[in-house]
């Protein structure tokens, strides 16, 4: 028998651990140390309107890097690069802000009363006191790494969990979760039976490519030796040339795992061969929930971790 | 009868009862296969203040202020007290004063980094290797040996007596040993090792501001300070003397690498107007693969973007930029660099 692992590969990177976080805000504080000074002539020509905008950023965060806070490299402080316990300027969330600040012209770290707007010019009497708004710029806010999906924990949504692999499981007839399988039939390969089933379970509404020729995995199951084998009638399969009706003893089954990759489409189970009602997206750890311990310890291996 | 008492006992304390050793080794293995979540990731180490955030003790970590602390201080340690200058030769090993290891921050050689974890590195050790590792598996039946291939060098054969003890002969057609392909098993799946990104100024043989706008140039695309190259002998035809700093190399590893090849495949490449690819027959054979940009398709790299002005027109060079992967041959190479976007066109050699 032959089965298909068809999985959509990690969308985003994964999210760093605290040491990770820590760890890389302490190399950067530090590379600023180390580092020649920033070239200021060389990017910010005289003269420009981005001169006295860098000059005025600089001066709120006291070092050319944006992402590393509030923080004066070459400064008699400069041996103070260690952030302390609970501050929040390594996390995601707080560079992003401080990159999106930057972008929109602000300085890093909130000022006040500084970026209001500049003096209006020209008639005295009624400008005299006012400011006009600065021109805003609006810049367009990464989108969030946890979906809709993730939130109503929708499983049939390609969209969720976007830094992990994601499997199709299946629910069969029997109320097993699987991935999808079914009979090699006559002179087919592995590789052929692989797309063959994606067809026959899950429709054609999805755009797939099989990674390799070679099973990456396998699942073999005894029945039990005391009722013997089973004679069962096997049919011909319409989409294969070479099938013939055949009836024959079988003492248990070896089920072969196929690589594939999806690149669009859902699986559409209204007209599937094998009677499958259900069918999910799920992530490593989900799939060891739903599907049964054998099966499950002869298919972990072949799982990625992320 | 003494000695051997003190023995046994001395060997007793040092035994251990089995079964809590055997416990604790268990618990320090986990299979590829094992789950871990991003939350379990401390459950195994002992917990500090680190791992604890601020949760226990929080007026003491309030309280803890080392840059206030310092400023109250009225009186300060000497400089001579807590600066230290590694040594700038290194004397030998006897020598009392000895330089730092090139990891400590105090050291002369040290160059801070990591400072992020390259996406392109994530996708290459999640999706990438494991793809290529299915493409790649070659499957034999058990008992197959691999047929036996002949010596790559020959023997002398002859009357001579000059022939006896002399070092074998070299390949037919050549005395290069091209590397040999291994199966691609877990463990050597190619990777990317570095990329240098080469350029040779021609310009720089009148005017030597040539050189200076490419280091420029190279280094706001690379991360990196470039390179410079003396030309090794004349050559009258193209007017080069020997000495003169001609070509500029930045050899990039690890993340900058990563940065810099995502860069890329995702900005640059896309931005050339009517680019082919790269040509099949790219590369030296052992799993290395070069591509060129010309100048004008350097002004798409977005760090030349930004102040394209600040540049002189017409200095701005193209480049040659090598990609070295641990692929023995080109055929491996040439795959690993599809998987990561890079397109061939052509005829494919080898």
């Amino acid at each position: 028998m032959a089965g298909t692992v068809l999985s959509r590969p990690p969308q985003l990177t994964r999210d760093l651990t605290s040491f990770e976080k820590a760890f890389y805000l302490y190399q950067k504080r530090l590379n600023e140390r180390l580092a020649m000074p920033f070239s200021r002539y060389f990017y910010y020509n005289k003269g420009t309107p981005a001169d006295p905008e860098w000059k005025r950023k600089f001066a709120s965060r006291k070092t050319p890097s944006r992402d590393i806070g509030v923080y004066d490299a070459y400064g008699d402080e400069g041996w103070n690069d260690e952030v302390l316990v609970g501050d929040q300027t390594g996390e995601r969330e707080s560079v992003v802000e401080s990159l999106i600040r930057d972008a929109e012209g602000k300085s890093i770290v909130e000022e006040a009363e500084k970026d209001k707007g500049a003096p209006i010019a020209g008639d005295p009497q009624i400008g005299e006191g006012q400011r006009r708004e600065a021109v805003r710029i609006e810049v367009e806010r990464p989108q969030a790494r946890l979906t809709e999906a993730d939130r109503s924990g929708d499983e049939k949504s390609l969209n969720r969990k976007l830094d992990r692999t994601l499997y199709l499981i299946v629910k069969n007839g029997e109320g097993r979760w699987r991935f999808p399988e079914d009979r090699i039939y006559g002179r087919e390969n592995l590789h052929q039976a692989a797309e063959r089933i994606l067809v026959q379970s899950c429709g054609i509404n999805m755009n797939t490519w099989l990674v390799g020729n070679h099973p990456i995995g396998q699942h073999t199951h005894h029945y039990p030796s005391t009722s013997g084998p089973i004679t069962s009638l096997i049919l011909a399969n319409p989409l294969v040339g070479t099938s013939k009706e055949m009836e024959r003893e079988e003492y248990g089954e070896k089920l072969f795992f196929m690589k594939a990759r999806i690149m669009a489409g859902q699986p559409e189970l209204k007209e599937n061969a094998y009677g499958l009602k259900e069918w999910a997206w799920l992530a490593k750890e989900e799939v060891e929930k739903k599907v049964g311990r054998g099966y499950w310890s002869s298919v972990r291996n072949m799982l990625a971790e992320r | 009868m003494a000695v051997q008492e003190v023995t046994s006992a001395f060997l007793k304390r040092f035994s251990a009862r089995p079964s809590p050793l055997q416990h604790v080794w268990a618990a320090q293995c986990r299979h590829a296969s094992t789950n871990v979540e991003t939350g379990q990731e401390t459950q195994g180490m002992e917990t500090s203040d680190f791992s604890e955030g601020q949760n226990e003790g929080g007026q003491d970590i309030g309280r803890f202020d080392p840059a206030g602390v310092a400023r109250k201080r009225g009186r300060k340690l000497p400089p001579s007290r807590y600066q230290f200058r590694s040594p700038r030769y290194y004397r030998g090993p006897l020598h009392p004063h000895q330089p730092l290891k090139p990891s400590d921050p105090a050291s002369r050689e040290f160059e801070a980094g990591p400072f992020s974890l390259p996406r392109l590195e994530q996708t290459y050790h999640d999706t990438l290797a494991s793809d290529y590792m299915v493409m790649a598996y070659q499957h034999h039946p058990p008992g197959y040996e691999a047929p036996k291939k002949g010596d790559r060098l020959r023997p002398w054969v002859g009357d001579s007596p000059y022939y006896k003890n002399r070092p074998l002969r070299g390949p037919r057609g050549g005395d290069v040993l091209k590397l040999l392909r291994k199966p691609i098993t877990f463990q050597n799946v190619p990777q990317l090792e570095r990329v240098t990104v080469h350029t040779m100024v021609k310009g720089a043989i009148d005017d030597g501001a040539y050189l200076h706008v490419a280091g420029m140039v190279l280094q706001a695309i690379t991360n990196m300070r470039a390179e410079s190259h003396a030309a090794k002998r004349s050559v009258a035809g193209f007017g080069i003397r020997a000495g003169q700093h001609l070509s500029l190399t930045c050899d990039l590893r690890g993340e900058t690498m990563y940065h810099f090849l995502s860069k890329l495949v995702d900005v640059v490449l896309p931005k050339i107007k009517d680019w082919p690819g790269v040509k099949g027959s790219s590369g030296d054979s052992s799993g290395d693969i070069a591509l060129g940009l010309r100048p004008e398709d350097m002004t798409l790299f977005p760090e030349i973007e930004v102040n394209y002005d600040m540049y002189p027109p017409r200095m701005i060079p193209g480049c040659h930029i090598i990609v070295h992967t641990s692929a023995t041959n080109e055929q491996d190479a040439r795959v690993l660099l599809s998987q990561i976007g890079i397109p061939f066109y052509g005829k494919l050699i080898n």
